[in-house]
């Protein structure tokens, strides 16, 4: 699949992420045609990259770690109790477009699980208390 | 080129790849992402081996030799890495109790359970790992259980490059790539053909067919029903490797008696509507020469191709011939002529198609086929249901099929495998044509195994260009040629599956490019044991239209034997 992962592609991807926050189903279908990419496969490439969304995202995007030592920490309980506040679940964005939520992969601070990101700060040894505190803060 | 494998020399003349090179010396290297028919990938691992100065291991499939080369396949570090890359597959595999080998559609062809032999699997030092794919059950010819996936590619491949359709992909990355359509929207929702050629390249139970089963068992014991069967011709010449048989083996008759103990009411052919589908066509195609009709024409009776040619070049839709497929012929015929003929109420007629093919599961479904046909069942899917009712194929005494829908011909017979259509097509127009007797019966030229054949033919001074396209990576190009002007033709004949319906995606499994012409040699010694081999010679055929469709193209036949077409994109 190497071929479509050209510079071209990826900085087209990237402006309409930059301007629309998320690519749309139209969007892909177009690139598909203009550039003789079949959808599945661009829809492969978008999907390999965490930066690109498929569909409008929150203000603050949650991403979650639930790999293995997060998960021995309990990282569960901490989804849990982010779907109960803020009232969606997993990849989904709040009605008031604030949050987003996303279940990920190791975020490489294992030994201090469990462990999330919003945008770009991480919080680490999380609770339940320390999480609703953490999203009632921001604004 | 001098290399040296587990110590002994070897001389190779091209450059090959490391797996190519130990297979020519016999040596036998586990792989699972690789296909003959593909382009490597290099992704699984299994294949590596030790070469002499190299500190890692290297994947045999994606590596070529060099002179001087050193190689070990087999060596203690192999063997343990090999080992563990075997036990993480199994262990993403995540096979539990409810999820295991011995209720797997792929029980019988699954090369992991081979490779875990081969390797020496004990014991599985990892937990299963189960993925939160939900299964694809859009499709109403194919499944896709990504529980089963080991994310191989095989099947992505085999869709963009042998098929040209690029329906599958990989998606995300890491531990939580799996294989997918366009947006996770499902089989049944996107481009895909239902061809089945990624079901028959999937080393695993990921992929299999919407069985029917379970549906036709009930309805063969509901005694308000008259259930009749046909078997495509394709089906003949395979069925019996899913009994240990030597590809290649006919066993028609054996299939006839086989299907009487199941219990269908009546055992007919579908080359008998096969026949019925040339008398048609092959009118359609003479009325189209001379009155200046929409050329070249193009063959219909692939539903894999239908679809393909709908989604992908609708601007050609005129160009197909409106004969319904041998399958839909059958059913319309069925339910009508010869219930009338036995006296059972039409609604009662119940028919049961047994097909090479994926993509006839989808065609009986489609609006514009009127319910012509009630079940379809796989090659593997009725041999399925032999070894379930204890049947032992191979054994068994030779029956014949019923009258009249069982009487066919040699032409009907080679429909099974690419270039039949076309040359069954020309037997009878030539004799339309010319009113002589056709004393060469066999068309060489549009016969074999490659993707694109072409030919002219001469008929009494007329010159036909005619050509065969199998493979829908082939019918592209094909169409392509075509749209650019560079290629011109009167008749061409289609079909989605490399190798024809021989090679289709509900055949058994393995399908290999030996084991396809050992196939397609099956069906032309059918054809040649028929003393008749001219369709418009059946005398069934020639009955069915004295008693009750007249000629051929007529009202009746256009109700029944024709259809429509719908532009997709
Ligand atoms: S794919 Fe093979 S290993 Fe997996 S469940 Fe099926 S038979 Fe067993
Ligand atoms: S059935 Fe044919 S078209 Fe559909 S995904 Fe499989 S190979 Fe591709
Ligand atoms: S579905 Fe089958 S062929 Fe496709 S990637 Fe998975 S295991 Fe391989
Ligand atoms: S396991 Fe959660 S950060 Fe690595
Ligand atoms: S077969 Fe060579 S890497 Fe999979």
């Amino acid at each position: 699949m190497e071929k479509y992962y050209e510079k071209e592609l990826l900085e087209e991807l990237h402006d309409i992420q930059e301007t629309y926050g998320f690519i749309s189903e139209e969007d892909i279908l177009r690139i598909s045609e203009k550039r003789d990419i079949p959808k599945a496969h661009l829809y492969g490439v978008i999907s390999f990259y965490s930066m690109f969304h498929l569909k409008p995202t929150g203000k603050y995007i949650i991403k979650v770690c639930d790999s293995v030592s997060c998960s021995l920490n309990h990282s569960a309980d901490i989804v849990k109790v982010i779907k109960e506040h803020l009232g969606i679940g997993e990849n989904e964005t709040t009605r008031d477009k604030k949050f987003s939520l996303e279940v990920v992969e190791c975020l490489g601070h294992c030994d201090e699980g469990p462990v999330m990101i919003i945008n770009d700060t991480y919080y680490t040894h999380l609770t339940t208390n320390k999480v609703v505190q953490i999203l009632d803060n921001l604004d | 080129m001098k290399v040296k494998i587990n110590n002994k020399e070897y001389e190779f003349q091209e450059e090959l790849s490391i797996l190519d090179a130990v297979k020519k010396a016999h040596i036998i290297i586990p792989t699972l992402c690789y296909s003959e028919k593909l382009k490597p990938f290099g992704s699984c691992r299994l294949c590596s081996v030790e070469i002499k100065g190299e500190r890692t291991l290297k994947p045999a499939c994606v590596t070529k030799i060099s002179n001087g080369m050193e190689i070990y396949t087999h060596s203690e570090k192999v063997r343990k890495v090999r080992s563990t890359i075997m036990e993480l597959i199994i262990a993403s595999h995540g096979i539990s109790c409810n999820l295991n080998c011995l209720t797997c559609s792929k029980s019988a062809s699954c090369e992991i359970k081979v490779i875990a032999e081969e390797i020496g699997i004990m014991e599985v030092r990892v937990p299963p790992i189960s993925s939160r794919v939900p299964e694809d059950r859009s499709s109403y010819s194919i499944v896709r259980e990504p529980q089963k996936c080991i994310v191989c590619d095989r099947c992505v491949r085999k869709c963009a490059e042998v098929q040209s359709v690029n329906i599958l992909t990989i998606a995300n990355r890491g531990p939580d790539t799996y294989v997918t359509t366009f947006l996770d929207k499902g089989m049944g929702n996107v481009d895909c053909v239902n061809c089945g050629q990624c079901v028959i390249e999937c080393p695993t139970g990921a992929l299999h067919e919407v069985y029917q089963t379970d549906q036709v068992w009930n309805v063969i014991s509901d005694n308000s029903k008259y259930v009749i069967v046909q078997t495509a011709p394709a089906v003949r010449v395979a069925i019996a490797e899913e009994f240990g048989a030597e590809p290649g083996r006919i066993v028609t008759k054996q299939l006839v008696t086989g299907l009487r103990l199941l219990g269908f009411d009546k055992v007919f052919d579908t080359n008998f509507s096969a026949d019925l589908t040339i008398m048609e066509e092959a009118s359609e195609f003479l009325e189209r020469f001379k009155n200046g009709g929409k050329l070249p024409l193009f063959t219909s009776c692939s539903p894999g191709w239908i679809k393909f040619i709908e989604h992908n070049y609708p601007e050609f839709l005129d160009n197909l011939s409106t004969c319904k497929s041998p399958q839909q012929m059958f059913g319309a015929i069925a339910k009508t002529y010869y219930a009338d003929k036995i006296g059972i109420p039409r609604e009662d007629m119940i028919v049961v198609s047994i097909m090479p093919c994926t993509a006839k599961k989808y065609e009986r479904v489609r609006p514009e086929m009127k319910g012509d046909v009630d079940y379809v069942l796989t090659t593997r899917e009725l041999a399925k249901m032999f070894k379930l009712a204890g049947i032992d194929l191979l054994n068994l005494p030779s029956e014949e099929y019923d009258e009249p829908l069982g009487i066919t011909t040699g032409a009907a017979a080679i429909f099974g495998a690419t270039g039949g259509v076309m040359e069954a097509a020309l037997r009878t127009a030539y004799e339309v044509i010319t009113g002589k007797t056709l004393e060469r019966l066999d068309f060489e030229s549009v016969r074999g195994i490659e993707g694109i054949k072409e030919a002219v033919i001469e008929i009494d001074g007329l010159k036909l260009n005619v050509a065969v396209v199998n493979g829908l990576g082939n019918a592209r190009k094909m169409l392509d040629m075509i749209k650019n002007g560079e290629k011109d033709y009167h008749f061409i004949e289609f079909m989605a599956c490399p190798g024809g319906c021989i090679g289709g995606g509900g055949q058994p499994i393995p399908t290999t490019k030996e084991i396809l012409s050992k196939r397609m040699k099956a069906i032309y010694e059918i054809d040649k044991s028929f003393e008749i081999r001219k369709s418009h010679e059946n005398p069934a055929i020639q009955a069915l239209y004295k008693e009750f469709l007249g000629e051929p193209l007529s009202e009746k036949s256009h109700e029944l034997l024709h259809t429509t077409y719908i532009a997709r994109s």
